[in-house]
């Protein structure tokens, strides 16, 4: 049985196999975020991890120039659904992090490989959840 | 009371999102399972008060929150054990622990009223960080209806893999919760995290079906269902969680 995943790595991941891409996992917790490559192969991407951040740092400049590109760009119902996504993320990490839900034995096996990579490992809360090496 | 109405913007916001959101404000106000109407008001205000708390910046920027002693700048509606639990949840949610949680319980703190609370501050962030993305006003906070909470615990509800007790799907089957998880037999443990509240599950998981996507679209890679694609989708949710430092 396939368990519905909510894992943004792992889906993003799956979503590359699924389109013969590879993604570059790591540019989703890297700090750089405006050099090359900085989309990871995702279409738009640095674009996305652009609005991301600004938004969940609550900068209002940042915000408002991220804003601009994604609609001038990708289109303006592309900013909304993104908007959307960022927002409920920031939403349902905290449903996982307060309750202290752990990380499926299924999920924890088909993330290992790149956990430790790209540093969620280091995440304070690795330890909480019983799966850090 | 104001409505949540997103005509006249210049990007098109999609009606089912809106729909969606109205629906989670409109239930903010109502009398939930453990809180009055006014207290999931009260936690929904607290929930936004708390970056301007001192003590959780001061934490925030500490090795450890927990070295840090003080105070929160609160609102004052509510018991000072829940503003811990609201600012913490809310300033610093990659470094709760299991230890936390219990202190908060050996206070005094009910897991039934600690759920319900984490369901409020997860649809007040999920629809104020839009709204901030989009570079709007935050929404007014509906009026407390009146009311008595519900206060139903499914029978079956039991600490099994999560620091609250938690439903499993197997144990949903045949009880008042059994659509809880759409009959499915597993469901991720993010699902069943506040399953001890289980009107909390149905109101969190209608906006995720919305502003993100609904079960069966999630690994439907054939087919896109937003404006932007699953990649995109996942790009912009995953840079979320690791500045959230989540490891789930």
């Amino acid at each position: 049985m396939r368990l519905l995943n909510y894992q943004p790595w792992a889906l993003l991941r799956a979503s590359g196999h699924n389109d013969g891409s590879e993604y570059d996992l790591s540019v989703m917790t890297g700090a750089d975020i405006s050099g090359e490559g900085a989309g990871g192969g995702v279409a738009n991407g640095a674009l996305l991890l652009r609005f991301a951040t600004a938004a969940w740092a609550g900068d209002a400049g940042d915000l408002a120039a991220a804003r601009t590109e994604i609609a001038e760009t990708m289109g303006a119902a592309a900013l909304t659904d993104t908007a959307a996504v960022v927002a409920l993320f920031d939403a349902i990490d905290r449903v996982a992090d307060a309750t202290g839900i752990p990380l499926e034995d299924q999920k924890a096996a088909i993330t290992a490989d790149f956990r430790s990579t790209i540093g969620i490992d280091d995440f304070a809360a690795a330890d909480e959840k019983g799966y850090s090496t | 009371m104001t409505e949540i109405n997103y005509q006249g913007l210049p990007w098109p916001v999609r009606d089912d999102v809106t729909a969606a959101q109205r629906r989670a404000w409109e239930r903010l106000g109502r009398a939930g399972t453990w809180l009055t109407g006014a207290e999931r008001i009260a936690v929904a205000a607290e929930t936004r008060h708390a970056p301007n708390c001192t003590l959780c910046q001061q934490r925030k920027d500490a090795l450890s929150p927990n070295s840090v002693n003080g105070r929160h700048d609160q609102l004052g509606a509510l018991p000072e054990l829940e503003v811990e639990q609201i600012h913490r949840i809310h300033t610093d949610p990659g470094r709760l622990s299991r230890a936390w949680y219990r202190d908060l319980c050996d206070g005094g703190v009910a897991e039934e009223r600690y759920v319900e609370i984490v369901g409020v501050i997860a649809t007040a962030v999920a629809i104020d960080t839009f709204t901030k993305g989009l570079g709007l006003d935050l929404w007014p906070l509906p009026e407390a209806q009146e009311g008595m909470p519900s206060r139903h615990r499914p029978a079956a509800a039991e600490q099994q893999m999560a620091w609250v007790s938690t439903l499993s799907p197997q144990d949903a089957m045949g009880s008042v919760d059994e659509d809880l998880y759409g009959g499915r037999p597993t469901v991720g443990n993010v699902v069943q995290a506040m399953s001890l509240v289980p009107a909390e599950v149905r109101n969190f998981f209608d906006l995720v079906t919305h502003q993100y996507l609904p079960p069966a679209a999630m690994m439907d890679f054939a087919t896109e269902y937003r404006a932007i694609s699953h990649a995109q989708i996942e790009l912009a949710a995953g840079r979320v969680s690791a500045l959230n430092q989540c490891v789930y």
